[in-house]
């Protein structure tokens, strides 16, 4: 039989090592795919990306029950009494990153649609989104 | 039998590795509406991640934005101009 503790730091450091290679997926794909719209694409994934990583660290308290690596709480209940209220309250993600996120998310929205219309106007101008044909487009 | 809390985390492990491969996905593929399409699903892994790591008013604003709006305009920005990523000797 597995320890669940075990099991449980296991999952999460699953979790860990996603984000971390969503990470340099985007940034794969942001140096090296020649296309203006995949670079969009990919840049939008590593500020996800980064959104996820300050929400992840942000908990108020971590447990820690003298075991090497921390882990953030889950609620493993829907009911809704005093008890686990103030537990959520005390152990959930802390106000000011999820403040700093959904702040950040708007903006990344409003910087993705000036990216797509300076998109647009390289395509007006040049006739091509591939940014080895434009290298090649000089003057 | 398997607790809440280890279900909880499976289901986040899950979703860690369901964005992972659409990351891959949208970053290889040369078509660029399903290059769109995998990048909305890994926003959506990523609003079941926000959910279950305990940050649910994330999820409220995020999901509108990453899965409606952003691959919205991206869709709108390649019927205007250019649907598939061309190859290294074609160029």
């Amino acid at each position: 039989m597995i320890n669940p503790e075990f099991l449980n730091t296991y999952l999460l450091s699953i979790v860990i090592f996603s984000l971390l290679l969503n990470t340099a997926l985007a940034l794969y794909g942001i140096f090296y795919k020649p296309h203006y719209i995949k670079k969009v694409i990919c840049l939008t994934i590593l500020s996800d990306t980064a959104n996820t990583f300050a929400i992840y660290i942000g908990y108020r308290r971590w447990l820690n029950d003298g075991t090497i690596n921390p882990r953030p709480p889950v609620l493993p209940t829907t009911e809704v009494s005093p008890g686990v209220l103030s537990q959520f309250l005390a152990r959930a993600v802390d106000p000011l990153p999820q403040a700093l996120v959904l702040t950040a998310v708007v903006i990344g929205l409003a910087v993705t649609v000036f990216l797509i219309f300076l998109g647009h106007q390289l395509y007006l101008h040049y006739g091509t989104l591939d940014m080895r044909r434009i290298r090649k487009l000089k003057g | 039998m398997i607790s809440a809390e280890t279900l909880i985390y499976l289901f986040m492990a899950l979703a860690g590795i369901g964005s992972t491969v659409s990351v891959y996905y949208a970053v290889i593929e040369k078509d660029l509406i399903k290059a769109v399409i995998y990048s909305a699903i890994q926003s959506t892994f990523y609003a079941l991640l926000y959910f279950l790591l305990m940050a649910p008013d994330i999820v409220l604003v995020y999901l509108p934005v990453a899965v409606g709006l952003i691959p919205g305009v991206l869709i709108l920005l390649i019927s205007k101009t250019e649907r598939v990523e061309q190859d290294e000797e074609s160029v």
